[in-house]
């Protein structure tokens, strides 16, 4: 399957996605998520004093006549929990280094399958999307056969070109609208060589009721620059050709490398949303766990 | 140069190519696609500096690998002035290297003593030599013998060649010079290679064919040198025997006790040859060695062990005055003709024949003139000494017909002793006596007017080793453990015969005494002469470690110590000490330069063609295997750049 499509892909050892993507979402609880809001649920959460405006239906009247105190009842409400997958297919997302299973893309694809997988099996819905290519968005869908297009659409994905700001603009204007409440939007990229304004459009998408969450995929060599004397470094979405002593850069180039991961987390942070990194040699469904954690509200 | 020659080292000139990948491939760094290019900072390396370094160490082993490469195509036309046998044409070699192991050889002219740059050069000969040349090794230490007989296994060669050792004997080079020719067997005159590896400090050799090559004429130079060719203790005083080849050697130069506490040092007399000198021992004290102050090309020589005192042969002689004496009076004649033949030796009259071994423990030879014959106690005396070593002869006459009862004539005679009178023989048969040198024609006529009538066949492991001319036994000799039991049939009496007044009978005592000597090996003898012990089986431990014993066909057990020393001999219980000492002469030769003509010509080396395939095979092989390892080193790191 990773044959026939994404040829230029190197899928290595991720392949094949449907599989692999099964196997990553395997053991992690697929449950309904709880709303923190209380509302016109099923499920009773509890007593609270009355307050002016509250709908009066739900004034527990066997209360008010045995302690003479005005309560109402709350009931927990099931959110839409939706996920939108916003995957970064420029050609940046190409790259193998020599100790990865693959490419960022490849291992993106895995985890947003995996994370789809999880997501469809607790009964909500799923979409799909690519940051630089606006060919074949996968719609909201759900139930057995929305994973099936899913994995689909991820192998069909193919890292060439990049963004531009215009191109940027109509994306997010795009999902802003068909983003319902309660959705979450993942966007998995290596955030390298995309415009400036990137983190934050994309972090305009987060809102009181929509969560955005920003993964960001590195191979294992963009970590640590583990080139050994001179080496001629090409950049794959411009025309950038750096000349450089690996041993002597390395060091400056990991604390560039933080300095850009930190500028990526606090666009997130700043506008509610989340960001977390995941490298390539990690196993997807540690990855899968960690978003799934961040999502329930753990620390991003 | 043959054109041959020249097209195959015409290929070194291929040596250019790498020099030109060299620089073409000395472009830039290889381009890696990296994503976050623009989080690199742009440095100027100092690593291209390595890099090409690295591709230097590519570049030399690459172009020397050619020129490896060109030099395999060129051989074995490849001349080279290394030492070598001239081959002169096609066809195998009969070679035989005379190498010189006497002391003179251990003189060291400057870092390698002459031995190792003998032995050296053997090596590098033995390298020369190809498959099917044969290969004989001739020592020229005294006694010159084959170390190696002439064989085709150059590795047996080659493992012959590195157990030699050099020996304080001295030289015999004109014996090794005969033995190395007399090892060609039936090879062609024209194949036949006789090397010499010698300091030359020897008489001159008779030039012989095939001629001798001398490929090592600078080992000829003369070395200082003073050696101590020997040290006996005479009572508190030590006898030393100094021989320096120069004067310029015994120049401020002394003796000096070790272990005499009082340090005094008696200085030599500045000339060369030899020279004795008396050193006094202060009372009390133990004098193990000697040695000699100062320095000189030599220093193995200068130091010496001190031989124990009596250690001049003793023969203890059993003679009657009357019969056996002159008319002129003094001694017995046999006493004179010993006494005559050797001041070293030390002569002991006997009265009576002793009763007791430990009588004759010091003595080497006794000699019975016409003894009437050996009572039991004697007899045991007598065999006990033999047994040690002890020789006895006795010139058995007319009282051994008048034995008494109980006393008997063994173990020179089994049995009854018949006195002859008027034999049909007047003499012995001079052809029989070869072993007496000329000396031996002296006794064809003796006048003999009677003789000793023995019966050979009765005593088991006699040997008839002279004749009466008419068959009968003249000389008769018998080994009895490690001695010598020798009857003659006639006595010293001239009144028997003229026997003691001729030649040949000072020649017959002289190799009896010579004989005693060897059999009792007593305690003093020259490096490289033999210790013979007949059958008995004997342990020696010398300077150098034990020493080896062998068997010889006609003489038994035989070791022959080739170090200067002392040496410790177990016999069973008995244990006795013996020194060996250094040939003066040996010191004091002057080596004597070859003909130039024997340096250079005659099978010597000059420029060959040598066949260094071999070499330049391993070299190229080294050169590829290192050139390997450098682009595996080399892929690795860049595997790591992906």
């Amino acid at each position: 399957m990773t044959d026939k499509v994404g040829s230029s892909l190197d899928w290595g050892a991720l392949a094949p996605l449907r599989l692999r993507a099964r196997g990553a979402a395997e053991g992690i609880w697929a449950g309904p998520h709880r709303s923190l809001r209380r509302g016109a649920g099923v499920e009773f959460a509890g007593y609270r004093a009355y307050l002016p405006g509250d709908d009066l239906r739900f004034l527990d009247r066997h209360a008010l006549m045995r302690h003479g105190t005005r309560m109402v009842r709350e009931f927990e409400t099931d959110t839409d929990r939706s996920v939108r997958f916003l995957v970064d297919s420029s050609a940046s997302m190409a790259f193998a280094g020599s100790r990865a299973p693959g490419a960022k893309l490849a291992f993106a694809a895995v985890v947003a399958a995996a994370i789809g997988w999880v997501t469809l099996r607790g009964g909500d819905r799923v979409a799909l999307d690519w940051l630089a290519d606006e060919v074949d968005p996968l719609p909201w869908a759900s139930g057995a056969a929305a994973f099936e297009r899913l994995v689909a659409a991820l192998e069909r994905g193919e890292p060439r070109g990049s963004i531009d700001d215009a191109g940027l603009a109509r994306l997010t204007a795009r999902l802003s609208r068909s983003t319902p409440s309660g959705a979450i939007t993942l966007v998995l990229s290596d955030f390298l060589d995309l415009p400036e304004s990137t983190v934050e459009a994309l972090a305009t998408l987060s809102s009181r009721t929509r969560l955005v969450v920003g993964l960001e995929v590195l191979d294992p060599d963009e970590l640590d620059l583990p080139y050994q004397g001179p080496v001629r470094l090409r950049a794959m979405e411009t025309d950038l050709v750096v000349d450089t002593d690996a041993p002597r850069a390395r060091a400056e180039y990991q604390a560039a490398l933080a300095e850009h991961s930190a500028r990526l987390r606090a666009g997130f942070v700043r506008r509610g949303g989340r960001f977390l990194r995941a490298v390539t040699t990690e196993e997807p469904a540690h990855v899968v766990r960690r978003v799934l954690e961040l999502v329930s509200g753990g620390a991003g | 140069m043959s054109f041959l020659v020249g097209a195959a080292l015409a290929i070194g000139v291929l040596v250019a190519l790498p020099l030109v990948a060299h620089f073409l491939r000395r472009g830039r760094a290889k381009e890696q696609p990296f994503a976050p290019a623009a989080l690199v900072k742009a440095v100027q390396t100092s690593a291209r500096r390595e890099r090409r370094l690295e591709d230097r160490a590519l570049f030399s082993l690459r172009a020397l690998a050619i020129i490896a490469l060109a030099l395999l195509g060129a051989t074995p036309l490849v001349r080279c002035s290394r030492l070598s046998l001239s081959r002169g044409g096609a066809g195998s070699l009969a070679a035989a290297l005379v190498l010189d192991d006497s002391l003179s050889m251990r003189a060291t002219p400057g870092g390698a003593s002459r031995f190792e740059r003998a032995r050296d050069a053997a090596a590098r000969l033995l390298d020369s030599m190809r498959e099917g040349d044969s290969v004989a090794l001739v020592l020229a230490g005294a006694p010159a013998r084959v170390a190696l007989p002439a064989t085709t296994d150059l590795g047996a060669a080659r493992r012959a060649l590195r157990d030699l050792q050099p020996s304080d004997r001295s030289t015999d080079l004109d014996g090794a010079v005969s033995l190395a020719r007399s090892s060609f067997g039936d090879a062609r005159a024209d194949r036949r290679r006789l090397v010499v590896l010698s300091d030359f400090a020897a008489p001159a050799l008779a030039p012989a064919d095939p001629p001798a090559w001398t490929p090592l004429p600078e080992l000829a130079q003369r070395l200082p040198d003073c050696g101590i060719a020997s040290a006996e203790l005479h009572g508190t005083s030590v006898a030393v025997v100094v021989a320096c080849n120069v004067a310029e050697a015994a120049k401020e130069r002394a003796l000096v006790l070790v272990g005499d506490a009082s340090g005094k040092k008696t200085p030599l007399d500045p000339r060369a040859g030899v020279q004795t000198l008396s050193l006094a021992a202060a009372t009390g004290t133990k004098v193990e060695s000697v040695r000699l102050t100062g320095t000189d090309a030599l220093a193995a020589d200068d130091v010496a062990a001190v031989a124990p005192d009596a250690l001049a042969v003793g023969v203890a002689v059993l003679a009657d005055e009357t019969a056996g004496g002159a008319v002129t009076g003094g001694p017995p004649l046999v006493e004179q003709v010993i006494a005559a033949l050797d001041r070293e030796l030390r002569l002991r009259p006997l009265a009576v024949l002793p009763d007791q071994p430990s009588e004759l423990e010091h003595d080497a030879l006794l000699v019975l003139d016409d003894p009437t014959g050996l009572g039991p106690e004697a007899r045991s005396a007598l065999t006990t000494f033999a047994e040690r070593g002890g020789t006895a002869v006795a010139l058995l006459g007319p009282r051994a017909e008048t034995a008494r009862i109980g006393v008997s004539l063994e173990p020179f005679a089994a049995g009854a002793v018949r006195w002859e009178r008027e034999p049909k023989a007047s003499g012995a048969e001079p052809g029989s006596l070869g072993w007496l040198g000329a000396e031996a024609s002296s006794l064809a006529d003796l006048g003999a007017h009677g003789r000793t009538w023995l019966d050979p066949g009765r005593e088991p492991g006699t040997r008839v080793t002279a004749k009466w001319s008419d068959g009968a036994p003249f000389v008769v000799e018998r080994d009895l453990g490690r001695g010598l039991i020798v009857t003659i049939t006639l006595p010293s009496s001239i009144a028997v015969s003229d026997l003691a007044l001729r030649p040949g009978f000072v020649a017959l005592v002289d190799h009896y005494i010579e004989a005693a000597r060897q059999r009792r090996g007593l305690t003093e003898s020259v490096a490289g002469s033999a210790w013979v012990f007949g059958t008995e089986r004997p342990r020696i431990v010398g300077p150098g470690g034990p020493l080896a014993v062998e068997q010889s066909l006609d003489r038994g057990r035989v070791a022959t110590p080739a170090l200067a020393g002392t040496y410790r001999v177990t016999l069973g219980s008995h244990e006795e000490v013996r020194t060996v000492t250094l040939d003066p002469q040996e010191i004091t030769a002057d080596p004597r330069p070859p003909p130039k003509a024997s340096a250079d010509a005659a099978g010597g080396p000059g420029l060959e063609l040598t066949d260094v395939s071999r070499e330049a095979a391993l070299f190229l092989i080294l050169l590829m295997g290192l050139e390997l390892a450098l682009r595996t080193r080399r892929v690795d790191a860049r595997a790591r750049f992906r």
